[in-house]
């Protein structure tokens, strides 16, 4: 079997990881929080992405231009309501706060949409391209990875060229010198969370076609998240994006060629070798906090 | 005189007493009712409770206790030790899962309450010689015996497995090695998977490099679709799809028709076959609950039958084993008698139906005296 197959799966599925690695790191390095409702936030998004394909027959890519707006607005007023009240305490009531509302979150979605999952069928679902070589690319996953693509692009023009992506970056750098210059912090803090349940949603929708959905699914990506968060460098956006393809090319690479039993074992001593020799991750500050 | 008129009094009341022991019999139910089985769970509390409906019907009297156990074996136990101790029930029905009923019957002989399994498949439930335990459905070995002894005639040669990491994959699967070893299939695959991935890809790429003739398939609900979805983008097209149970036999799975057409599978019921009632009973449940009912609910209608019928005559524990024990029943799950065979106790050797999904519908294929369709072989797309 060709090295060039799990190798472009791996890349593939790694985008969408990646995706969701991104919107926790930006999140950290905004408001030195870990959220660990990011896994219930991308539940969210394969719901709605579910819905409107289902309900208001709007196909689950095109149904992203209602959700991301709709996401960040949610992620917007969670982060007035509840997280800034935490901000400037101890990390342990933080955690436990993200983990409350994700649990409200998944608890909520058991209750109105039941544990029967659901599947999202649509007419491209199992089709894939065929390359010379015998191998074959998903036309779902390689059309969610372009749009990763698409909206990584946008997400770096806006944090390097926006004033609000360079307050955001000021504040990710030094919280009390931004506010020493004028930038209003609490303001930034609510935009980055809103953006970071943008990009969970999103990650959520653009992995609803090829896989199921189900109140609980988020959890087994909260950890992946969390992982490539950490690999990457906590608070590095490019750092989240790297992480993600290299999580998903070690797990297609170790499934096929050792067993998939052993791909979570690799995955965790990758992650483990990488915090030994930089215990910053790949990408992160030096000296950082 | 007093004296006299009291004892009268006394004597009426023992008379009456007994005359309100003729009246419901105590029986327990265990079931999954929340937790990650609770689909499944449902298909077995509404078995069981149109069971009791027609006893109503027929003059039986019932009182049923129903405790829920979420999936959880120390639940089960509980469940069970408060059932007999506290509720004084004489018979148990439950509980689903094979990880519950497994812990559950280990006790049931210390309490000397006879337990009814109606639908958990793990082997070890009845191989362990319990007194008071009995099992309706089959054991997990027959899901692969049934599904090989139906591509038979069609020589197959080699066969690959994909299995979930968990105590029914793994144990469904050793079983059908030694019914492969038995039919000479040499095995080219071996593939366990972690549930809830996204991507099955590399593992279904490398059982598509060993081209099997038979793909053998455990797995439960959402990850069935997955995995076919994903056989069929890289292009696995082995002779058969042979899905043991679980997943491959919902109605969700048979809606994926573009996927799922012609995928065998095993079941313990289907309303096609000609047992007594089966095709009313189909009909009936799924006006009731507008659903196609499960074999699970035909296996908790037909446990739930038999036990209260049986307990009613019995009156006690122990009367209530020695009559289940002799007993023979003959309904909705065709013949049933608790039997010692192989290395069996008190089981039901039950012969499981082989189904083919064709054109979106469950067709029974095999054994041949059941089915009206006939199995098509080999798979294409």
């Amino acid at each position: 079997m060709s090295f060039l197959q799990p190798l472009l799966s791996g890349i593939l599925t790694g985008g969408v990881y990646a995706l969701a690695g991104i919107g926790m790191s930006l999140v950290f390095g905004v408001m030195n929080i870990s959220n660990f409702a990011h896994g219930d936030l991308m539940m969210l998004g394969m719901y709605m992405a579910y819905f409107a394909f289902t309900l208001l027959h709007i196909d689950p890519y095109l149904s992203l231009v209602l959700i991301i707006p709709t996401a960040f607005f949610f992620g917007f007023m969670l982060e007035k309501l509840f997280i800034n009240r935490v901000i400037h305490h101890p990390h342990q009531n933080q955690i436990l706060l993200t983990i409350g509302l994700g649990l409200i979150m998944s608890n909520t979605a058991l209750l109105a949409f039941t544990s029967d999952p659901k599947i999202l069928t649509t007419t491209y679902s199992s089709s894939a391209f065929n390359l010379p070589g015998d191998i074959s690319i998903s036309l779902p996953l390689l059309l969610s990875f372009l749009i990763t693509c698409v909206i990584i692009s946008i997400l770096y023009l806006f944090l390097a060229k926006t004033s609000t992506g360079m307050a955001l970056r000021a504040t990710s750098q030094n919280r009390e010198a931004a506010q020493l210059m004028g930038i209003n912090v609490a303001k930034m803090s609510a935009i980055a969370f809103g953006i970071g349940t943008a990009l969970a949603a999103t990650a959520g929708a653009l992995i609803a076609p090829t896989y199921y959905i189900h109140p609980l699914a988020g959890h087994s990506f909260l950890l992946k998240a969390f992982t490539i968060c950490v690999l990457g460098g906590l608070g590095s956006v490019v750092g989240a994006g790297v992480g993600g393809i290299i999580i998903g090319v070690v797990e297609a690479m170790s499934s096929t060629y050792l067993s998939t039993d052993w791909k979570d074992v690799i995955v965790f001593v990758l992650f483990l070798a990488v915090l030994l020799l930089r215990l910053e991750g790949l990408f992160g500050k030096k000296g950082g906090r | 005189m007093k004296k006299k008129f009291l004892s009268v009094v006394a004597a009426a009341m023992l008379v009456f007493s007994a005359l309100v022991q003729a009246a419901p019999v105590k029986i327990g139910f265990i079931n999954s009712i929340t937790g990650k089985e609770a689909q499944i769970g449902e298909n077995l509390t509404n078995g069981a409770l149109m069971a009791l409906e027609d006893l109503r019907a027929k003059g039986i009297q019932v009182e049923l206790i129903k405790e829920d156990d979420g999936g959880d074996p120390k639940n089960a136990l509980a469940a069970y030790e408060k059932l007999v101790t506290r509720d004084g029930v004489i018979g148990v029905v439950g509980p689903y899962t094979s990880g519950c009923a497994n812990v559950v019957a280990s006790r049931a002989d210390q309490y000397q309450v006879p337990l009814l399994v109606p639908a958990a498949a793990k082997e070890e439930i009845t191989m362990k010689g319990y007194k008071f335990v009995f099992r309706l459905n089959a054991p997990a070995n027959v899901y692969s015996k049934v599904l090989m002894d139906a591509v038979k005639v069609f020589k197959p040669k080699t066969i690959a497995y994909v299995y979930a990491a968990t105590d029914f994959g793994v144990s469904t699967v050793k079983t059908a090695q030694e019914n492969a070893l038995k039919m000479g299939l040499k095995e080219v695959a071996n593939e366990k998977y972690q549930q809830g991935q996204p991507d099955y890809r590399p593992s279904l790429s490398k059982v598509k490099a060993a081209n099997p003739d038979l793909v053998f398939l455990v797995s439960y609900d959402a990850d069935a679709i997955l995995l076919m979805r994903q056989a069929r983008e890289i292009g696995l097209t082995p002779k058969a799809f042979l899905g043991a149970g679980a997943g491959y036999t919902t109605a969700q799975f048979a809606q994926q028709t573009d996927i799922s057409n012609l995928v065998v599978s095993a079941t313990q019921w289907t309303d096609d076959v000609n047992w007594p009632g089966a095709a009313n009973f189909g009909l009936r449940y799924k006006t009731k609950f507008a659903k196609d009912p499960s074999y699970h609910a035909a296996c908790a209608y037909e446990a739930m039958r038999i036990m209260v019928e049986t307990a009613s005559k019995a009156r006690s524990a122990v009367k209530l084993r020695s009559a289940l024990k002799t007993g023979s029943w003959n309904g909705i799950l065709g013949p049933v008698k608790f039997e010692d065979y192989g290395s069996f106790t008190n089981q039901n050797n039950h012969s499981m139906l082989v189904q083919q999904l064709q054109n979106g519908k469950y067709e029974t294929v095999y054994p041949a005296q059941f089915s009206k369709k006939r199995l098509v072989y080999p798979f294409t797309r």
